[in-house]
């Protein structure tokens, strides 16, 4: 009414239709039945032409574009250079030498590169193990919480803790806790198993730093594995064990033949995406070792910064680029069919 | 299922099976994640040469499968 | 395992399970919870405390660490604080007993706030982008509209080094490099793809009488979009809002390859607060823990919402 809408007449059905509510609020309440007394109001042409208004087709395009439009100038337009720049010896610190066109020769020394290839080694160590720990401890406690003991919805927030958290200040202060003499981390292991504190140094050596990060990784991120697996353990109908219950099937059997099965989707949607994001992982491996010691701990990104950020390849980066994306692309697809097959359920 | 049907109409339904969006989905999803593990394998420098090619393949035909019908 | 006397459905776990169940729970909460109450408590060590061997967990709460995060200090004779006037605050006096004087605030307040204004700014931009795009694609039959919705998506994915170069050198060329506006707009193309998932979620849960019901009344499509839908929409709204805030809060990569200065955020700035002699924990671990809490609260408001928000909206428990 506020708004001169033609609420002369509504007003007045709505008296009928319910003598209490006459504010704008009571919209929100209309139920299907009192819509019959509304459809009488339609025949007047002024409000007929104000209903037409924006076409819906127009409103529809109006409403996504502008969507649209952002991300095809922030992502879409700079991924398009990209693969332009990833042909060329263009340097970003020495625009004016003439660009030239070389064809495939970048991604030709890409992909014969020892030095590339080790990277890659090294991001598998990081994206295998991972994945595999935040899986098993991911899972092994969302089948515990799944027990419903007392205040597990107040200890699920505090373990989900870690995973909201930016992991690049928190990987920057884990630094602290790896320090040799100083360190909790240190500490801690020294207390347990009676070595030195100082005696190891876990970003220092070249057999424990591939670890170290794979630690931080997986305190960080276990808890995400874990609320995908509630869910899909919550997702199990209950009728479905006390079928198993009367067949007389052991509580390990049921395991394996209705809990794991039935709540597969689920984990494969958290291990594709936590698969997916620890293979372009930076932030945090960068603050924890920078790469180091050596290339230890190059994970493809750090290699990726290196020869973008540090020696101002931008030619040879953007293949680099490009080839990480596009393994990141078909992954994100198989994601999307995982993540609709656990939609439908 | 069963052994002693028509061979004309099996060899009919089995150009129809296989030309169906789920099985091709099902490989193009096989071929990147070939292609993926090509990549990050530590065994063979050629099979991580190929990798690039076999992912890209792989995308584009998971692109172009999924707007076949159902 | 479970006594068959028990009176409740035989898919109850029995109370000894629970317990068991709950006590490993409780154990792996507390483990993980040390490195974060350690940030804590590092936050009010002295210097000498935080780097004691062994670790010191009982130890004299010194505001110091504060003090050098939002401080820089200068080393000075002995003779030469003699001869200046009582210490102005506490900070100036804890300085001066490690011979210092105060010279000025420290960067961590400007980029504090760097934080606070990309962050807002990116999540009203892509929150308000994110609902008109998903009430589109879940009230109206768009064309190609699984290839948008996946290609929105996808653009989330997208590994931010790769995407870091073209910027770089895109905001380069028009002037936006190492500004807030150029770090608004970029957050908010990576947040906005999740918006339109997790809102199209919200909406769609939405029953689609309401809307008829005002347009039958007279109102215009858009016009029960503002008035019924978006109030109905609150509670998701509010949750993306929370989730773009805290992705946008919590960014590293494009944040430290994109900007040197002026709207440099606080995560990149944290890692490189160094006092005398290699980084000053109790520093460090004072911005880590002020940058934090809001982080924690936000979780806590949130919980109902997490599964959803790191599913793209596809798990609704």
């Amino acid at each position: 009414m506020r708004s001169g809408l033609p609420f002369e007449t509504t007003g007045i059905c709505r008296i009928v239709d319910d003598p209490g509510a006459r504010s704008v609020d009571a919209m929100n309440e209309l139920s299907a039945s009192s819509r019959i007394t509304y459809r009488a109001v339609m025949v007047r042409p002024g409000v007929a032409r104000r209903i037409r208004g924006l076409s819906d087709r127009t409103l529809a395009w109006l409403f996504i574009t502008p969507t649209i439009v952002l991300l095809l100038a922030i992502n879409i337009f700079p991924l398009l250079w990209t693969i332009y720049l990833s042909f060329t010896n263009y340097r970003a610190n020495r625009a004016n030498v003439p660009t030239i066109w070389l064809g495939a020769d970048w991604y030709q020394s890409i992909l014969t590169d020892p030095d590339i290839w080790a990277a890659m080694q090294v991001t598998a160590h990081f994206v295998i193990w991972t994945v595999v720990i935040e899986t098993v401890i991911g899972f092994g406690l969302a089948f515990l919480i799944d027990k419903k003991f007392r205040g597990h919805g107040m200890w699920t927030t505090i373990i989900l803790l870690p995973m909201m958290l930016s992991p690049a200040v928190v990987g920057n202060f884990w630094t602290f806790l790896y320090q040799p003499q100083i360190g909790l981390f240190n500490y801690v292991v020294a207390f347990f198993t009676g070595r030195d504190a100082s005696s190891f140094q876990m970003l220092g050596d070249v057999r424990l730093s591939p670890w170290a990060i794979v630690i931080v990784d997986a305190w960080m991120w276990t808890p995400y594995v874990m609320l995908i697996c509630l869910a899909g353990l919550r997702s199990i109908p209950d009728y479905i064990y006390e079928a198993a219950e009367v067949d007389r099937a052991s509580k390990w059997r049921q395991f394996w033949s209705i809990t794991l099965p039935m709540a597969l989707p689920f984990i494969m949607l958290a291990v594709l995406f936590r698969g997916i994001e620890n293979f372009k992982m930076f932030d945090m491996v960068n603050l924890l070792t920078g790469g180091g010691p050596g290339s230890t701990t190059e994970v493809a990104s750090i290699t990726l910064k290196r020869a973008a950020f540090e020696s101002w390849r931008t030619g040879y980066s953007s293949a680099f680029a490009i080839i990480l994306f596009v393994t990141v692309f078909g992954l994100a697809n198989i994601y999307v069919k995982a993540l609709n097959k656990v939609k439908s359920r | 299922m069963s052994l002693d049907a028509n061979p004309s109409i099996a060899r009919r339904s089995l150009a129809d099976r296989v030309l169906r969006r789920g099985p091709l989905e099902a490989v193009a999803t096989m071929i990147i994640a070939a292609g993926v593990v090509m990549l990050m394998q530590p065994f063979s420098l050629a099979l991580y040469s190929w990798s690039f090619a076999t992912t890209l393949f792989g995308t584009v035909m998971f692109t172009i499968v999924s707007k076949v019908r159902e | 395992m479970t006594s068959a006397t028990t009176a409740h459905s035989v898919v109850e776990p029995s109370a000894a399970t629970r317990r068991f169940a709950g006590s490993l729970v409780v154990l792996y909460a507390v483990i993980t919870m040390i490195p974060l109450v350690w940030i804590m408590l590092t936050a009010f060590k002295s210097p000498d405390d935080a780097i004691s061997y062994p670790p010191k967990v009982m130890f004299k709460p010194s505001l110091e660490g504060f003090c050098n995060l939002f401080t820089t200090r200068s080393r000075q004779t002995p003779d030469f604080i003699r001869s200046l006037g009582p210490p102005q605050g506490l900070c100036d006096s804890i300085a001066r007993s490690r011979n210092m004087v105060v010279a000025g605030p420290s960067n961590y307040v400007p980029r504090f706030v760097n934080s606070l204004i990309i962050a807002f700014g990116s999540t009203v931009l892509a929150v308000a982008l994110g609902t008109l795009s998903a009430y589109g694609f879940s009230r109206f039959r768009v064309p190609l509209k699984d290839d948008l919705l996946f290609f929105i998506l996808s653009t989330r994915m997208m590994p931010p080094i790769a995407v870091a170069i073209p910027i770089y050198l895109m905001y380069r060329t028009v002037g936006l490099s190492d500004t807030r506006l150029g770090m608004i707009l970029l957050y908010t193309s990576v947040n906005v793809s999740l918006a339109v998932w997790l809102l199209k979620g919200f909406i769609d849960e939405i029953p689609r009488e309401y809307e008829e019901a005002a347009m039958i009344d007279g109102y215009t499509r858009f016009q029960a979009f503002v008035k019924v839908v978006l109030p109905q929409a609150t509670t998701g709204i509010a949750a993306t809002a929370i989730f773009c805030l805290i992705f946008a809060w919590n960014e590293y990569a494009f944040a430290v390859l994109l900007t040197s200065g002026n709207a440099q955020t606080a995560p990149p700035f944290i890692p490189i607060i160094i006092g005398e002699g290699g980084q000053d924990w109790p520093a460090v671990a004072a911005g880590t823990t002020l940058f934090l809490v809001p982080i924690v609260v936000f979780t806590v408001l949130l919980r109902k919402h997490l599964l959803r928000g790191i599913t793209f909206g596809a798990v609704r428990k």
